[in-house]
């Protein structure tokens, strides 16, 4: 079983000024830990919005890596936006999934994930070629790095343990979104 | 100029590349003018709700995009717009095909449609209707200067009197 936070580390150590889109909840709390840098985008709310951020962001910036870390209950709130990626398959796409097969923040619940469902199969349904699910922290490395080095879009369907993240970023929206413009080297309105 | 035409032109004039959309018959009448244009980069979409996000992503990364949906699709954005676009101040034009008024068939069409204009005043969405075609210049042009001034999103419904309805009984 995969640890979040530890794999969330080896993606950050492993990326240089790469744009992160971080789904609320856990994956964002354990990006911030693992190192708060502006090119991270902590979303607050709008569950399952990660995946449709990640692919306008990659549409916006064709030459550089985006990577969406997403869990599996957005993912699920939005699976709409698989079909949608796919069909545009912008290749400077890395999506992952960390999916601990429950609602870990709101009591445990179990996600669909916990029955029948397999997000990677879904995935390559939706028409991804490069899906791959991984349960080790060794395998998820080996994953990752064929992301960064070949041409996506990727869907790495990561299965983590449940440990809940006591990582809190700032909660001001307009300030991560201007940090996070500023470190892309936009120019404010 | 038609007033799909126009909406076409203005769009470029704001550097509005991205368009994402769940079709409609009103919005296709920009859309088939867009898609002879290589300005414009078209997405799309599942579900409306996805538009939100894309024009976020589009926007943080230096873009500029906007959304095309129909009234039913209001409805399965609203908590992306309530808690995405808004929080993070970003600028997302709608064009929304306006459904439930004049000339309406179909009565499942009325609620969400009579809902329109409720729903964005409740969200502080600036919302503009457009009715005629020589409305279309000002408000379209002033829609998307006060979207992408303020950051945040800016609803116009185009309705039935300026596209048409459907001859349906």
């Amino acid at each position: 079983m995969i640890n979040r936070l530890q794999a969330t580390r080896y993606v950050v150590d492993n990326l240089h000024d790469e744009p992160i889109v971080a789904s609320l909840g856990n994956a964002k709390f354990d990006l911030y830990i693992a190192k708060d840098r502006p090119q991270n985008f902590y979303m607050w709310n709008s569950m399952g919005m990660a995946s449709s951020i990640g692919l306008g962001l990659a549409m916006a910036r064709p030459q550089q890596t985006v990577v969406i870390l997403d869990g599996d209950g957005s993912l699920l709130m939005n699976l709409n936006s698989l079909p949608t990626a796919a069909a545009r398959s912008p290749e400077n796409l890395i999506h992952i999934v960390w999916d601990n097969r429950q609602f870990e923040l709101t009591g445990g619940q179990p996600t669909h994930t916990a029955f029948s469902t397999d997000l990677a199969t879904i995935a390559r349904g939706a028409g991804f070629k490069h899906v791959e699910s991984v349960d080790t922290q060794a395998d998820f490395e080996v994953v990752f790095d064929k992301a960064l080095q070949e041409s996506g879009p990727w869907i790495i369907v990561a299965h983590i343990d449940s440990e809940r993240s006591p990582g809190r970023p700032p909660k001001s929206a307009a300030l991560i979104k201007h940090r996070f413009m500023e470190a892309l080297g936009i120019q404010p309105v | 100029m038609t007033w799909s035409q126009q909406i076409v032109a203005l769009l470029k004039t704001y550097n509005v590349q991205f368009l994402s959309y769940v079709p409609d018959a009103i919005g296709e009448q920009i859309l088939k003018l867009a898609r002879q244009d290589e300005y414009f980069d078209i997405l799309p979409l599942a579900r409306e709700e996805e538009g939100i996000g894309v024009v976020t992503g589009q926007y943080l990364g230096g873009a500029r995009g906007a959304v095309l949906m129909p009234t039913s699709g209001v409805g399965n954005a609203i908590n992306a717009l309530a808690s995405l676009a808004i929080p993070y101040q970003i600028p997302l034009p709608l064009f929304i095909g306006l459904r439930g008024d004049l000339g309406e068939f179909n009565p499942s069409q009325v609620p969400m449609g009579q809902a329109l204009r409720p729903i964005f005043e409740a969200l502080n969405i600036p919302a503009y209707v457009l009715t005629q075609a020589s409305e279309v210049p000002p408000v379209v042009d002033g829609a998307l200067k006060l979207a992408f001034a303020l950051e945040q999103p800016v609803a116009i419904m185009i309705s039935t009197q300026l596209a048409g309805w459907k001859d349906e009984k």
